[in-house]
């Protein structure tokens, strides 16, 4: 009781942090950050779009790692493998709700500042496809009616890791309408911007982690919840007159 | 950039600025929301 009590007072003053850098982070994006020569104003979208696009390639890893570990614990350790399965799924739910954030800001920014709202270039698809695997591994974890959820989920998850340096590298293999790297060669961000950048990439990361570390816990309680009941009907039925 | 012009509706660009901040934050808390509100209907578990 005393060691919830305690992850209980951490997760507060996270979440308390988190909002702190955020709103430093908003403010720096609105009121600081020095205004982009030819998109003006507009290019404030890029502060929190560049936060979600670039941990919508971060989260994938922790459920790509939650579950591998879940795959190898599963026969040896099976109340482990059952936290990872949860760090898997949580992670997962946070990785479709960056992703679909970072495509709808991109297409926000796009209509603006192309014209358009969506381009089929190798960064546009590549993030596309990210966010569809991550719906279809949620999909399969809801509607999937066999026993093995977790097995057929975790392989699914290691497919949709693969995706990630895809994405990444997709702006460095392939010309694209999406603009080149803007952290070193030649599309260097202004050095004035960089606090705002710095600023919401920590605020959106560290309400990420908070996500990750709430959607843990309630996947946990589930799952403990399941156990209980699943006892309870044990008892019963041992119980009950034959 | 000011208050005022942030909340600047008169052209398409700084109307998506405006969806963007307002919208991220909305579908942000929307989601803790639904964990939130997941977390006092699930059963607190036997110790």
């Amino acid at each position: 009781m005393a060691r919830s009590s305690t992850l209980r007072t951490i997760a507060w003053f996270w979440l308390a942090a988190s909002i702190a850098v955020l709103v430093v982070g908003f403010r720096e994006a609105i009121f600081l950050a020095p205004t982009e020569a030819t998109m003006g104003n507009l290019q404030r979208i890029f502060y929190y779009h560049l936060a979600h696009a670039i941990l919508s390639l971060v989260f994938p890893y922790v459920n790509l790692a939650a579950s591998l570990a879940y795959l190898y614990w599963r026969h040896r350790d099976p109340l482990r493998a059952l936290s990872a399965d949860a760090l898997a799924v949580a992670s997962a739910e946070v990785t479709v709700l960056y992703a679909g954030i970072c495509l709808a800001t991109g297409m926000l920014w796009g209509k603006p500042a192309w014209g358009i709202w969506w381009a089929w270039d190798a960064r546009l698809t590549t993030e596309l496809i990210l966010f569809l695997l991550y719906v279809s591994y949620l999909m399969l974890r809801r509607f999937s009616p066999t026993g093995q959820v977790g097995v057929l989920s975790a392989v699914l998850a290691v497919f949709a890791g693969i995706d990630v340096p895809i994405v990444f590298m997709s702006i460095r293999w392939w010309r694209t309408q999406h603009p080149a790297p803007v952290f070193g060669g030649d599309g260097s961000i202004d050095h004035a911007m960089l606090p705002a950048v710095f600023w919401n990439l920590a605020g959106w990361a560290m309400f990420g982690i908070f996500l990750i570390g709430f959607r843990f816990a309630l996947e946990r309680r589930r799952q403990l919840a399941e156990q209980d009941a699943a006892l309870l009907a044990l008892e019963a039925s041992l119980e009950t007159p034959q | 950039m000011t208050w005022q012009t942030f909340f600047d509706f008169s052209t398409m660009a700084h109307r998506h600025l405006v969806f963007v901040y307002a919208g991220v934050i909305a579908i942000h808390l929307g989601y803790l929301g639904w964990i939130a509100r997941n977390w006092t209907r699930t059963t607190r578990p036997h110790k």
